[in-house]
């Protein structure tokens, strides 16, 4: 079977960098260009960051810079606790010499989708404002995408940042409500399977074997989310998030993947971006999202591990 | 005076059928172009109406770009009942010989107001789509904008689509929200004005003294917005909202004005699409529009009909 081709919407971000890390070591896939938006840090900062890892992996993929804040809701500032004051944690990576392309990544997403309808796949682990934006700008643009993947929400699980709403789905809405009712055939990677897939440092100190640039970024990128799990979630290790949306091309036995009608609370309560499924059908709508609920999470992280060990190597 | 520079963004819809004859009408601004969205009819009505109304008008040299086709968040609400399949009544006007221009209605906007910062005055009568997902892709429009005149809302005045709600700002809330909350300079005509000029029988027979097919298309197409404000709102005569709005631009002293905080209801309750005036401001948030709250009726009614004479008189 010949790649799969893909788009990657991203906020780069601790985890998000690790996606990319994943992506371009996977054979099963041709990662063919990054659009960025707003999210675990500013836009400028996870534009730079995407262009930085490019770079860092010597990978020529083109970066279109998106939204720079969500539709309607004020901007969430956590400050650097969680992915670091650049986004990538301790790793310092060298300022990029590329630029994003001239297009805003609005249009860049159109203009690649509508190019070749059915024939890319679009993987979103940042919140959703640009491909919200997209669908409402050209209304081709949801029959044009082959499927969405996206990193976000907590079906049966809690949340992360409030105790019903994951982050990516809670940051922007009103986004997410656009895209999930979009009619794009959607794999969901929620917070319920996430969370059992764990990167410890033990598996860390494992990679760091190998000597290679690689491993020590990955030490580096993950250092201050590793201690804001140690604090704040009480484990040592943290959940391969972005990373795990990868599975659901190359390694789809591993998650456990049920069909339902999906949507996100808009309604402004204590439930804003509650992320939830219709189990019993009450609704009587359509489903509209493959929800991974469960996944072989050490399976997972130890397929993770070998694909890093790969581009340790090769980049050694 | 230096005539002002007017861009209209409209889903005629007969009231905006009337405000872009007016605009045709009056020296002293120049109308740039026209920008469709969707509201009254479907957006790919409302571009061959506003083309239509243009090429009755003699003024097909004013370029019209389409805009959005649905609201950002919430489902489609058209309006056939008040304006008629068509969008114009019992109108029946030509096809258009003119084509929209190349290019998205709100990348027309981005464009227009960036390259000459200062000098665009919007004039919004219609819901906010696409000025609110110009707002999203390109936060710089905000400081660059002129002034920005909006026909939507009611304050202290009932509903007219739902009991508190006015249709432009019902049918797309969260746009309103965006562009209310953008920082844009905005002047608000909501339909605590609106209704108090109405467009009576009688002013459509002094009209009609002209034989022209203007007068013919104004009779045509309020004749059915009679009937309907007749049969829902016990109404003789119609509200003819946007050429209000539109007139604000150039003779501000047919309202009164206040400086207000304001804001709209994107809760999804019974109040969802209400547009509300914090008059007491106890949480001391800065105004952010100045609301026309008071109106001399009879100032624009003679404005508006010496124009349409003037017009017809042009054109017969």
């Amino acid at each position: 079977m010949p790649p799969t081709r893909i788009i990657l919407d991203t906020d780069p971000g601790a985890d998000d960098a690790l996606a990319i890390l994943l992506m371009l070591a996977s054979p099963e896939i041709t990662l063919e260009a990054l659009t960025t938006v707003h999210g675990n840090v500013s836009i400028d900062k996870t534009t730079r960051n995407a262009l930085a890892i490019l770079e860092f992996l010597k990978a020529d993929i083109p970066v279109a810079r998106g939204c720079s804040r969500p539709l309607i809701k004020s901007p969430h500032n956590w400050g650097d606790a969680v992915h670091g004051a650049s986004g990538l944690g301790q790793a310092k990576l060298p300022e990029p010499k590329t630029k994003p392309v001239e297009l805003h990544a609005v249009d860049y997403l159109i203009q690649r989708f509508l190019a070749e309808p059915k024939e890319l796949t679009l993987f979103a682990v940042g919140p959703l404002t640009n491909v919200a934006l997209a669908i409402r700008k050209e209304p081709c643009f949801a029959e044009a995408v082959k499927e969405l993947v996206i990193m976000g929400g907590a079906v049966r699980s809690g949340g992360n940042v409030t105790a019903l709403a994951e982050f990516n789905i809670h940051e922007d809405p009103h986004a997410a409500h656009v895209v999930f009712n979009s009619g794009i055939p959607i794999t969901l990677i929620p917070l319920d399977a996430t969370y059992k897939c764990l990167l410890t440092p033990a598996d860390i100190e494992w990679l760091l074997k190998i000597n290679s640039p690689v491993p020590r970024f990955i030490r580096d990128v993950m250092a201050d989310y590793m201690a804001f799990y140690s604090q704040y979630e009480g484990f040592a290790g943290c959940a391969l998030h972005d990373p795990l949306t990868v599975a659901a091309l190359v390694a789809p036995e591993l998650l456990h993947v049920e069909k339902h009608y999906v949507d996100v609370d808009i309604s402004g309560g204590v439930s804003i971006g509650k992320t939830y499924a219709d189990f019993m059908k009450v609704m009587k709508k359509p489903a509209n999202v493959k929800v991974a609920l469960d996944v072989r999470g050490r399976e997972f992280v130890e397929l993770f591990i070998e694909r890093m060990e790969g581009l340790s190597v090769e980049a050694g | 005076m230096t005539p002002k520079h007017i861009i209209l963004d409209t889903d005629p819809g007969i009231d905006d059928s009337l405000a872009i004859l007016l605009a045709a009408a009056s020296p002293e601004i120049v109308l740039d172009g026209v920008v469709s969205v969707h509201g009254n009819v479907s957006t790919e009505q409302t571009t061959i109406n506003a083309l239509s109304v243009l090429e009755l008008a003699k003024a097909d040299h004013i370029p019209v770009y389409k805009g959005c086709e649905l609201p950002l968040v919430k489902e489609s609400l058209l309006s056939p009942e008040t304006h008629g399949n068509q969008g114009l009544g019992y109108a029946q006007l030509p096809e258009p010989l003119n084509q929209p221009r190349a290019g998205h209605g709100s990348d027309h906007l981005i464009e227009q107001i960036m390259s000459r910062p200062g000098e665009v005055t919007l004039v919004c009568i219609g819901p906010l789509t696409n000025i609110a997902l110009a707002i999203r892709q390109e936060p710089r429009i905000v400081e660059n904008v002129r002034e920005v005149f909006i026909m939507g809302g009611a304050i202290q005045h009932p509903g007219n689509t739902t009991a508190q709600a006015e249709y432009n700002t019902f049918v797309d809330p969260h746009a309103a929200h965006i562009v209310f909350h953008s920082g844009m300079p905005i002047t608000l005509t909501p339909l605590d004005v609106t209704y108090q000029c109405i467009f009576t029988k009688d002013d459509l027979n002094r009209l009609l003294k002209i034989d022209s097919p203007v007068t013919k298309f104004i009779a045509d197409s309020t004749r059915f917005y009679m009937e309907f404000h007749d049969e829902y709102q016990s109404i003789e005569g119609c509200v003819i909202n946007d050429p209000m709005t539109l007139a604000l631009t150039f003779m501000p002293e047919i309202c009164d004005y206040q400086d207000l905080v304001v804001d709209v209801d994107i809760s999804t309750g019974v109040g969802l699409g209400n547009t509300f005036a914090d008059f007491y401001n106890y949480e001391k948030k800065p105004k952010n529009m100045r609301v026309a709250m008071g109106v001399r009726p009879r100032l624009f009614m003679d404005l508006f009909l010496e124009r349409m004479e003037k017009l017809a008189r042009k054109i017969s």
